[in-house]
């Protein structure tokens, strides 16, 4: 469950006042548990595909479609994880993650049980009852990944979410990421700007052009991992000197180098 | 946001449908005998009232006549308050201790509705014009010194300290730093001012005033003329939206005026 | 405790106070038939207090002035701001009413009166219904306001967790609105007193403005003082208890601003 596929999907803004082409033709195909990582200059469409997925936006020609079902609205069977964290700051960090969880009608006792764990894994528990603007940055967008985990759902939406991270957090987070994926592995599609984020976590990345975006090229990086055995190592700067890692790092970054713009921006 | 943008064809039906619900309703109700006409007119009644009050005086003068009264009143009021506001609250935004003075007793006023100030304004100036105009600028006044007063306290702390740093003069800071910066807050202040003072004075001409669009329609009132009260109320309908629209051009003007965008 | 601001309030008060004795009593630059000398106010209010004035003691009218704002209030209230969030959430809802909007908004709430008293009397009814008038449209516009101003993500991300749709408006958009919505139901509160003295001023049997408007007729300064410091103190009394209010609804908010 959770097989994620774009058929030559095309985006235009604002068509009828002359109208911005953000997508051509995207193809893609994510399997289930299947974990796929979006890279591309910024206003490329990474976060529009997104959306997409999440049914917040409908293409303006192709089809996006979940488990073979075409997407049309938004659902708890996707969770997102947003770019700009989208917590509600009238409900204390207990009560945005337990939103989703009260919404599929689940029993009190279970609920907190959830809330507890997702809680200890995105280590807020000190946290549980302060609301949003009394949290750092990174705290927030910690419980904006707990949100979505808390739901279990079959596809994990997440847009930069490690963005707004210090640097050591997002170490632990990563590595946190990569742990789960292993442990009880769910199709995720993860937008990132950096490229090593990319490289770590995902099975394969699609390399995206500027506007209007298209994929470039996509780069199965699970094989490599497999045949490299990277997993023997627990922390992520081993996995990053590794020699088959910098080659795949270094073949995207010359890809992504290609796209800049004029002025190298 | 919920749902996307209508184009402009479906706005105008929508537009249309809610008015005619509107008028429709009323016509509805009066036409049909539901409602007696005395307690309330079709909406045709109430235009030819007005039509036939153009000419035909009503309360000693015609529509327009009761309407130039009290509009002079309301120029005078409004005026008065702009002239005394505007200068306190730029000053109290400047001198710490005029703010100390001023701020508890505003704040103490600030809670008695302008209208119960009618008894004294009678008392003191009578039906005639001064009455009205003490009410008109109790409503006008709070507007214009709350925002030329918060215009000129929040300006950017730098301007005033590059201008310190020049030697300029209190008085030369307050006019060519504090005004112009406040300006935008001040037009905005003004814009309230108008609209609360235009309220006070259809309240004054209710009970303090013997003339007026607002004195036409309690004695419409008094005598069951409901179709003269209604045009009575059209009138200041119109007259109000007319000042707010003037004021909003002026203060687009403003602002064009001062190269900030449109 | 008290700092520097505190003091220099209680200077100025002390200083008007002084004022109003010196220019009534001790000098009699301002005759009492204009202005009452504190002494004429401090008896016009024993009298009223006690004895009575204009049909009933102080307390009954204002009792009967509180109670026809706070129903006129609520009424504007509860009508108005679902209005408002409808609106808001609803484009279509907006466009057909606001034409309507903008045809009667621009007759200010007061002009409502001689129509209200045509219509209901000289009674409550009409007062609230003029008071529901006054106040409702702010409560419609900052309602309105307040949901177009939500962000977008905070509406798509209960959307994502499959949030139902009256979960949705008590605990998303009514929520997110809130402190615009405070700000109307301020100055729907504002609204309703303006009203309600004019419109008791106008003609009324009980009540602070009909104390207002006997004091006049009768031309009695001291009167007409208790009765404008009567109706401050209940305009600033309920104006607190909602700014208690929205303290207590917005603790979320308010921890984003210090
Ligand atoms: N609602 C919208 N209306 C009009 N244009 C839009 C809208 N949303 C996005 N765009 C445009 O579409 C393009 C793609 O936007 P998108 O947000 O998907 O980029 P992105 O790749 O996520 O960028 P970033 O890396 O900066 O987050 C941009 O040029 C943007 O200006
Ligand atoms: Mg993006």
């Amino acid at each position: 469950m959770g097989s994620i596929r774009f058929d030559k999907v095309d985006k235009v803004f604002g068509p009828l006042t002359g109208g911005v082409k953000a997508l051509d033709s995207i193809d893609l195909e994510i399997a289930e548990k299947e974990f796929v990582a979006i890279v591309g200059p910024s206003g490329c469409g990474k976060t529009t595909c997104l959306r997409m997925v999440a049914g917040f936006e409908a293409p303006s020609a192709g089809v996006v479609s979940v488990n073979g079902k075409k997407v049309t609205a938004p659902g708890p069977d996707r969770a997102v994880v947003f770019q700009q964290f989208a917590l509600f700051p009238w409900k204390t960090v207990r009560e945005n993650i337990d939103l989703g969880l009260r919404n599929k009608g689940l029993a009190k006792s279970e609920r907190d049980e959830r809330i507890a764990s997702a809680l200890r894994l995105m280590n807020l528990e000190s946290h549980a009852d302060a609301f949003p603007h009394q949290l750092s940055g990174g705290m927030q967008q910690r419980v904006a990944i707990a949100r979505a985990y808390v739901l279990d759902p079959e596809v994990l939406l997440m847009d930069e979410p490690f963005g707004a991270l210090d640097a050591q957090t997002r170490v632990v987070m990563q590595e946190e990421l990569v742990r789960l994926a292993r442990v009880n592995p769910r199709t995720v599609l993860f937008i990132t700007h950096a490229v090593e984020e990319a490289v770590y976590l995902a099975d394969r990345v699609a390399v995206m052009t500027r506007r209007p975006g298209r994929i470039k090229e996509i780069l199965d990086i699970r094989s490599v991992r497999e045949a490299e055995n990277w997993d023997r190592h627990q922390k992520i700067e081993d996995v990053m000197d590794l020699e088959s890692f910098v080659h795949l790092r270094t073949q995207i970054w010359k890809s992504l180098r290609e796209e800049k713009g004029p002025l190298g921006v | 946001m919920r749902d996307t943008p209508l184009s402009f064809a479906e706005r105008i039906g929508w537009g249309a449908l809610g008015l005619a619900v509107l008028l429709g309703t009323w016509t509805l109700l009066t036409a049909s005998g539901l409602v007696p006409r005395p307690f309330l007119p079709t909406p045709l009644d109430v235009l030819d009232r007005m039509i036939e009050l153009m000419s035909a005086p009503f309360a000693g003068a015609t529509l327009p006549q009761h309407l130039a009264s009290s509009f002079e009143r309301y120029a005078y009021g409004v005026l008065l308050a702009a002239l005394i506001g505007v200068p306190l609250g730029l000053l109290m935004g400047w001198f710490r201790w005029l703010d100390d003075i001023v701020t508890p007793l505003f704040d103490g006023l600030r809670f008695i509705a302008p209208i119960a100030w009618v008894p004294f304004a009678a008392l003191w100036f009578g039906t005639g014009i001064g009455g009205p105009v003490l009410i008109i600028f109790a409503g006008a006044f709070p507007p214009c010194l709350i925002n030329a007063y918060r215009g000129a306290r929040f300006v950017e702390p730098r301007l005033i300290e590059a201008a310190r740093m020049l030697g300029t003069g209190n008085l030369r800071i307050i006019l060519e730093i504090l005004l112009p910066a406040a300006t935008p807050s001040i037009v905005a202040g003004l814009r309230v001012a108008a609209g609360l003072g235009w309220q006070s004075l259809v309240g004054a001409e209710l009970i303090v005033a013997a003339a007026g669009v607002g004195f036409m329609m309690v004695q419409a009132q008094a005598n069951v003329a409901t179709p003269t009260v209604m045009a009575g109320m059209v009138a200041i309908g119109i007259v109000g939206m007319v000042i707010d629209v003037a004021l909003r051009q002026g203060e687009a003007w403003l602002r064009r005026r001062r190269g900030l965008e449109a | 405790m008290m700092g520097r601001k505190g003091l220099a309030s209680l200077t100025s008060v002390a200083a008007a106070l002084l004022l109003w004795f010196v220019v009534t009593t001790l000098t009699g630059l301002v005759s009492p038939g204009r202005f009452p000398s504190p002494a004429e106010f401090w008896q016009s209010l024993v009298q009223i207090a006690t004895r009575g004035y204009a049909g009933a003691p102080l307390l009954a009218h204002a009792v009967q002035s509180l109670k026809l704002v706070l129903l006129g209030f609520a009424v504007a209230v509860a009508t108005g701001v679902p209005l408002g969030l409808w609106m808001g959430w609803s484009r279509r809802a907006e466009a057909a009413i606001n034409p309507v909007f903008l045809l009667i908004r621009p007759i200010p709430p007061l002009a409502w009166i001689p129509l209200a008293i045509l219509w209901l009397g000289l009674g409550d009814a009409a007062k609230i219904m003029v008071i529901w008038f006054a106040a409702f449209v702010p409560s419609v516009i900052n309602a309105f306001a307040g949901v177009r101003a939500i962000d977008r993500p905070m509406i798509e991300a209960a959307r994502m967790l499959g949030t139902p749709r009256w979960r949705l408006v008590r605990e998303v958009i009514a929520p997110a609105a809130s402190p615009m919505i405070f700000t109307g139901l301020r100055l729907s509160l504002q609204a309703s007193w303006t009203t309600l003295v004019a419109a008791e001023l106008v003609g009324a049997l009980l009540g602070i403005g009909f104390v207002l408007n006997v004091a006049q007729q009768d031309i009695y300064p001291g009167m007409i003082l208790v009765g404008m410091v009567t109706v401050g103190l209940l305009g600033w009394a309920t104006t607190w208890l909602l700014a208690m209010a929205e303290q207590r609804a917005l603790a979320w908010n308010m921890a984003a601003r210090d």
